[in-house]
């Protein structure tokens, strides 16, 4: 299955609900890393927002605790578990 | 200011009374037994329903009967506190010259809050919501004043979690400047659904009761309550013969500029205040036995706190018994500071440590001395600590030490307050400098003013319309300071904070469930936000507090700001007022506080107006160029002609009436006076009718004189019976 548009989608939802000003949802790139500094520069309250917009548009809910971590990792990752869940 | 020469003790300060309201039980006493025995409060909560939350679980405070509208639980609460403090120190209230302060985040958002979502659906009423009378923060001082009053001034301000401890400062402040004789202080806040769906959202709360220091600790878990102090000088209270419970000897407040709710993990700008309480307490860390922590139980709030304790300490952290009431209570937010301050100072008075409880396993990795489950007596308690963080990094540390017989000097010495910047947002757009000296002058710009050009995109992403608008102002008058000082404070005022996004919020979580709830923008929603992104984008560590005081909360903030740099607590605070257009406030909060049919008018204009207040002596060396001096600051509750017959006479030169919000009754305030005929300047033309115009007229009237256009001014802000003078002279 193809996940392109649910990338574009997500890219979309991170610029427009993190308040990503300036920022073009194309310029990220599917593997960069979403948080720390030598990434998108997001922090954990970007990630409870994320986890909270996710599971309102997208209906998946993004487990808690170290799971999240690794599905947060970048949006190919995130893409990869909502894909997982909406199949499963 | 009055001179007590003979006091001895001079300028100590006791605490002559207590009072507490808390889960553990209503009163001191049954609180304090339960505490040193262990007992714990948080339960399922009963209050409202909590279907769909992440945690069920709070302390929750029993027996609680709300009277009637413009009551909320937090005042109730409030009332039953302070009213125990004032008797047990026996003091006489109409008998002297008595204050009241009061810190608070929530003032009446339980009773309010299914009404808000209501509104934010249709923002009008048919008719006159009385429901909403208890919605204010001010409400509290309100209700206060009414049952226990009369009060010579009243201060409601809010620094998040750090609120309650934030009352204890200013009340010292006040003392210090000989401006009361006691004050009553302390926090109030009641469990609302607006902050456990919020800090549920944050994932800040345990499922279970909270477990601070403990490793398996999970998060924090909310309680209510309040707590009251009544403060004095030592000189006055033994002249009374009233008895100490302990001296409150040392304090310090200051922000960390760091994340809006994420601690600073290296603990520097505590381990600053830990050191600067001491010092003003006259202590080193060996002579401190015990401190009552803030130890909410998240994971990474007790990290940073031990990391904090240990760098502030030193060496002996390791002697230096520590525990956390929040176990036993639950965090009661904007009350929690000063409950955790009335515990500290019975610390001291009973010679008894109260514990972590429960605390089973607690985390190697914290190098704490505990107090595990169940409190125990000590030989003595010399002096103790309490430590109180907030949101947006607003920390405080109060010291208490037993009384003694040392000796102080009498008066205080109170520095020389300058304004050296000032900027003006709004339908002026955005005006600095000598600028603003004709603003009442400038017609409205036709669109309106746009703080985003202003700003860095991507470090003002988390920033709401308030934030915004207070940040663009703030910097802007730091600019026309001529650069800022990293030791600067903030002090916002707003009459009624953020009240259309809480309405939004609520809306969405009564209409889609509690997992709806923004995490991203529940910290928005805290009165002292906006006062917390100015902190953090502008890098200043000093005071951060927000004020309320409904028509004249532009005055009230400048009134803080001018106590804490005349006494010596930042050698500078930018401080101002935002009010952003609200349709709830203009349909409905407006007219239901309005003291007259014309202070219901006001304009859906955003409006935000900040100055730089900074010690004469720093801005001298600084080189700053002087705009105003301030040469008086009066606030009065009831006795507006007291506070004439205490109003300087003008300095020769021309002078001029500024007119803040609510000045219908001016000239008859003024009539005897010698600013009878003075030519008055009204703001409210230009910039249209808001609850922010007392700080737009401070800066006006520093740049008219900076201008020459007047070599002394008055500033009058009036809400009968309620009011302020602010009087500004050339330097």
């Amino acid at each position: 299955m193809d996940d392109g548009p649910l990338r574009t989608e997500l890219k979309r939802l991170i610029v427009a609900e993190l308040n990503l000003k300036g920022r073009e949802p194309e310029s990220i790139g599917d593997d960069a890393a979403l948080f720390g500094a030598d990434g998108l520069g997001l922090d954990s309250l970007d990630a409870l927002q994320l986890a909270m917009v996710v599971e309102e548009k997208l209906g998946v809910r993004i487990p808690e605790g170290d799971e999240a971590r690794s599905i947060f990792r970048n949006v190919r990752t995130l893409a990869d578990h909502v894909a997982r869940v909406r199949s499963g | 200011m009055s001179a007590h020469a003979s006091d001895r003790g001079g300028l100590a300060l006791w605490v002559t009374g207590v009072g507490l309201v808390t889960p553990l039980g209503t009163g001191v006493s049954a609180t304090w037994e339960r505490l040193v025995a262990g007992d714990r409060a948080i339960r399922p909560i009963q209050r409202f329903p909590v279907t769909g939350q992440r945690s069920m679980v709070a302390g929750e405070v029993d027996g609680v009967e709300v009277p009637g509208p413009g009551w909320s639980r937090t005042s109730c609460m409030a009332a039953a506190a302070a009213a125990e403090a004032i008797q047990a120190a026996r003091l006489d209230v109409r008998g002297r010259r008595v204050g009241l302060v009061i810190g608070s985040t929530t003032g009446g958002m339980l009773e309010t809050e299914q009404r808000l979502a209501r509104l934010h659906a249709e923002p009008c009423c048919h008719e006159v919501p009385a429901d909403m009378l208890s919605h204010p923060l001010t409400s509290t001082a309100d209700r206060l004043a009414e049952r226990l009053g009369p009060f010579v001034r009243t201060r409601t301000l809010s620094s998040a979690c750090a609120s309650g401890a934030n009352a204890m400062v200013v009340a010292a402040s006040w003392l210090l400047a000989g401006e009361v004789d006691a004050v009553v202080a302390g926090g109030a806040d009641g469990l609302c659904r607006l902050t456990l769906t919020g800090f549920n959202a944050l994932g800040a709360l345990d499922p279970e009761a909270c477990r601070p220091f403990d490793r398996r600790r999970r998060g924090t878990s909310l309680g209510e309550g309040a707590g009251f102090m009544v403060l004095e000088r030592a000189g006055a209270a033994r002249v009374r013969g009233a008895k100490p419970i302990a001296e409150l000897a040392g304090w310090a407040t200051g922000a960390e500029a760091h994340h809006i709710t994420n601690p600073a993990p290296d603990g520097v700008l505590v381990a600053s205040l830990l050191v600067r309480a001491l010092a003003r307490a006259g202590l080193t860390p060996e002579g401190v036995d015990y401190v009552n922590a803030h130890g909410t139980g998240t994971p990474v709030n007790d990290a940073a706190e031990a990391t904090a304790l240990a760098r502030g300490l030193g060496a002996e952290i390791a002697r230096i018994p520590v525990s956390s009431s929040k176990a036993q209570l639950g965090h009661s937010l904007g009350a929690a500071g000063a409950v955790e301050a009335v515990i500290t100072a019975l610390v001291i008075q009973r010679g008894t440590l109260v514990p972590t409880s429960p605390l089973d396993e607690p985390d190697p990795a914290l190098t704490l001395q505990h107090v595990p489950n169940e409190g125990w007596r000590v030989p003595e308690v010399r002096a103790a600590l309490s430590c109180s963080f907030g949101f947006g990094g607003m920390d405080t540390v109060l010291a208490f030490r037993t009384p003694d017989e040392r000796e102080r000097p009498s008066d205080a010495p109170l520095r020389s307050a300058v304004i050296t910047g000032v900027a003006v947002a709004g339908s002026c757009g955005l005006v600095s400098g000598v600028a603003c000296a004709t603003l009442p002058d400038l017609r409205p710009a036709p669109a309106a003013f746009d703080p985003d050009p202003h700003l860095d995109a991507a470090r003002a992403r988390r920033l709401d319309r308030s934030a915004r608008l207070g940040v663009v102002v703030a910097m802007r008058a730091l600019g026309d300071a001529g650069g800022k000082d990293p030791a600067s404070g903030v002090v916002l005022g707003s009459a009624f904070g953020n009240v259309d996004a809480s309405a939004a919020f609520m809306h969405r979580v009564f209409e889609k469930g509690p997992r709806a709830a923004s995490p991203a923008e529940f910290p928005n929603l805290v009165p002292s936000s906006p006062v917390g992104h100015a902190s953090i984008y502008l890098g200043l560590h000093g005071p951060a507090i927000a004020t309320a005081d409904l028509a004249l909360s532009g005055e009230s903030a400048m009134a803080q700001a001018f106590e804490l740099v005349s006494c010596g607590e930042a050698p500078c605070v930018v401080a101002g007022a935002v009010e952003p257009s609200s349709g709830i406030v203009e349909r409905v909060l407006g007219a239901l506080f309005a003291s007259s049919p014309a202070q219901a008018a006001r304009g859906l204009v955003d409006v935000a107006a900040a100055v730089v207040i900074e010690d004469a002596v720093q801005a001298e060396r600084c080189q700053r160029k002087v705009l105003a001096r301030i040469t008086q600051v009066l606030e009065w509750r009831q006795d507006a002609a007291g506070a004439v017959a205490r109003l300087r006479a003008p300095p020769p030169g021309p002078r001029e009436v500024v007119l803040g919000r609510g000045s219908a009754g001016a000239d008859a305030l003024l009539e005897k006076t010698e600013w009878r005929a003075c030519p008055r300047v009204s703001c409210a033309a230009a910039m249209g009718e808001s609850d922010a115009l007392g700080s737009v007229a401070v800066a006006v009237a520093a740049a008219r004189i900076a201008a020459g256009l007047a070599a002394g001014v008055l500033i009058v802000g009036f809400d009968d019976p309620r009011g302020y003078f602010i009087v500004l002279s050339a330097a």
